[in-house]
């Protein structure tokens, strides 16, 4: 009983602590120069929206990454799905919800057709990733005539901001992300392949479809982030020559992060932890109008000192309990 | 037998063979659209050349079976940080040695790194490449105007002209060939490439190799910063800005795998940049929207990496 106790304790202690400690951080920073930092509405649409956005963007990633696939067109389909759904409801009119809608299965789309060129060309991803991106940016800019969309103006489109809109994203996304890759067979399918290719081909798990359904599912979940960025102002600008990758990089830390809370938990929601603990450092960000140039640094800085951490910790470990037994022996 | 060498020859001289078409193609719309050949050409070989170096260098680091995002970046800081001390110094051999200086010291920053704390290449790449961009927006905002450092364009203009630039390629080019086809290095990292456990059995020092592998794009991205200002010496923070990815697209581009090991050639990032610099020259020549060229150019690159890969496939998906 004792034993139990302490694992599921050890459990919610390693969920929780990443999360935990970058929230004690980042309030201990705000109170030190005498900022709240959930003062106005507009603080908790920044949070969540930031938590929703990147918890969907490591989705895609990682859904791809920890097969082996690098895709740098994430952001480029993200780009599109906007877009397209955005000018279709501009020009006939339509509400948030057919936007929402519409962008979901235009990211679907372009996803599909990036997974279809994949297993047809059979070339390596990154490489099949740099076409497409370079021709999903090229599409947009060709639909717009380089001018991108703007929808200020259309206080339908615009409203979507809320607190409550973007927790109903997370959640549903975190649901359905979990149901798909944790009980269906795709989900069993999708893992055996991850973590032996040829094994698993061998046991007669095709791959092909599995591959072109992530890329699908990928699509869709850019399809949503999309929506979100392009809501957020009520304009899409354009991006030639790569520009839209940024948006990959977003999701190098919360993915990590997940990866680690993976250990206590589901890895989605570690995934989720993640980009909760971005969102803090976000918000962090904004409410003590840092520096973009110094958001760079200092974000660049955590994610190496985590991955540090991560790949040396069985160093670190041996560094603290050498130490701890060191101090007993003195005593 | 015979059939399957020609066929595996022919594909190794697709990437060749695709920068010969498409000098033939702007040739061709040259002459029909009655433009000026010749300076159509040394305006290509000045586009071309700054991402030609820095992808020359940079096949040392793919040889491995790595790759790095961050050396545009790099090529952008080093060239602010070269005319920041040409404007203190004004000497142009203090400026390059400079620029040289501060790439290799990133390149092995990054190498160190990624070795000491056995972290992979790409990601410490990553991060650099955000800590990189933020030092350009810092370096402009304290020591230029507050959006540009600028190099008296007189000090570099007797330098802006194809044959400097072309010459500082070439003698590039040919030391690394003669690195990598001529020493043990080049033939220890081939090894690490293709098969990195036999490598490491055969007692080959993978920590080491990566940090010459950077060393070498090092001295390539500050060449590379060097030619950016003396092609632009009005140094913006969009100097340099697309370089990071067109090494990438150049060097697969000209036929390098990605994988790295012993199919690995230098001469691929320079076919593979002259290459992509003709396609989007041809592109402004169709007088096609900026969005349709990338579009057709995207096409392009999948096709002939495509066809230059054709014999390479195997029964699973690549990853």
């Amino acid at each position: 009983m004792k034993t139990k106790n302490k694992n599921i304790f050890k459990q919610i202690a390693g969920t929780a602590a990443i999360p935990a400690a970058a929230f004690l951080i980042v309030l201990i920073l705000c109170s030190a120069r005498g900022v709240k930092l959930f003062e106005t509405e507009g603080n908790w649409i920044l949070f969540f929206r930031a938590a929703a956005s990147v918890m969907l963007t490591t989705f895609a990633l990682s859904l791809n990454l920890n097969s082996g696939r690098f895709d740098f067109s994430i952001g480029s389909v993200s780009l599109l799905s906007s877009v397209i759904s955005a000018s279709i409801c501009t020009s006939l009119g339509l509400p948030t919800i057919p936007m929402l809608i519409i962008s979901i299965a235009a990211g679907a789309v372009l996803g599909m057709v990036s997974g279809l060129i994949y297993v047809i060309v059979k070339l390596p991803p990154i490489i099949v990733s740099l076409g497409v991106a370079l021709f999903y940016e090229g599409l947009a800019f060709a639909i717009t005539n380089g001018y991108g969309v703007s929808f200020v103006a259309n206080t339908e489109l615009t409203s979507f901001p809320s607190v409550l809109n973007y927790v109903l994203i997370i959640l549903f996304g975190l649901l359905i992300f979990i149901f798909l890759f944790d009980h269906t067979k795709f989900g069993y399918e999708y893992k055996a392949l991850v973590s032996g290719q040829k094994v698993a081909i061998n046991t007669g798990i095709k791959e092909v479809p599995n591959a072109i359904l992530c890329y699908t599912i990928a699509g869709a979940l850019m399809g949503v982030v999309g929506f979100i960025r392009a809501t957020q102002t009520g304009t899409i600008q354009m991006s030639l020559n790569f520009g839209s990758i940024g948006v990959m990089f977003t999701a190098f830390l919360p993915m990590f992060i997940g990866g680690f809370i993976g250990r206590f938990c589901n890895e989605k929601i570690g995934y989720l932890l993640g980009a909760i603990t971005t969102a803090f450092i976000s918000l962090m960000y904004a409410r003590l109008n840092v520096d973009a140039s110094i958001q760079q640094i200092v974000t660049a800085l955590i994610l190496v000192c985590f991955l540090i951490y991560l790949n040396n910790e069985n160093k670190v470990i041996e560094l603290v309990t050498l130490k701890q037994y060191r101090n007993k022996k003195t005593k | 037998m015979k059939n399957s060498k020609i066929k595996k020859y022919i594909m190794n001289l697709t990437p060749l063979l695709g920068l010969a078409v498409l000098f033939a193609a702007f040739l061709i719309l040259g002459t029909v659209q009655d433009i000026n050949i010749s300076y159509g050409l040394k305006s290509i070989l000045s586009q071309s050349v700054v991402v030609a170096v820095v992808a020359t260098g940079a096949i040392f680091i793919y040889t491995l079976g790595s790759f790095d995002i961050s050396l545009g970046a790099s090529t952008a800081v080093s060239a602010l940080i070269g005319g920041i001390v040409y404007n203190k110094t004004e000497s142009l051999l203090v400026m390059t040695l400079v620029c040289i200086g501060v790439a290799v010291l990133v390149g092995l920053f990054n190498s160190v790194l990624a070795s000491v704390f056995n972290l992979p290449v790409f990601v410490t790449t990553i991060a650099m490449l955000s800590v990189l961009n933020a030092l350009v927006l810092v370096l402009i905002k304290v020591n230029g105007t507050g959006s540009q450092i600028a190099v008296p364009a007189a000090a570099v203009r007797s330098l802006n002209n194809t044959t400097f630039k072309m010459v500082v390629l070439l003698i590039f080019v040919l030391l690394c060939i003669f690195v990598f086809s001529f020493t043990k290095i080049g033939r220890m990292q081939k090894f690490l490439g293709g098969n990195p456990v036999c490598a490491k059995l055969s007692g080959i020092s993978e920590k080491k190799m990566a940090i010459i592998a950077f060393v070498m794009s090092g001295i390539g991205v500050g060449l590379g910063a060097f030619l950016s200002i003396v092609y632009a010496p009005t140094l913006t923070r969009n100097t340099a800005s697309s370089v990071g990815m067109d090494v990438i697209i150049a060097i697969v581009f000209g036929g390098m795998p990605v994988s790295g090991g012993a199919r690995s050639k230098i001469y691929a990032a320079v076919i593979g940049a002259f290459s992509m610099t003709l396609l989007s020259q041809i592109m402004v020549m169709f007088n096609l929207n900026s969005g349709i060229g990338q579009m057709v150019k995207a096409a392009i690159f999948i096709l002939v990496v495509f066809l230059a890969t054709s014999g390479q496939r195997g029964k699973m998906l690549p990853r």
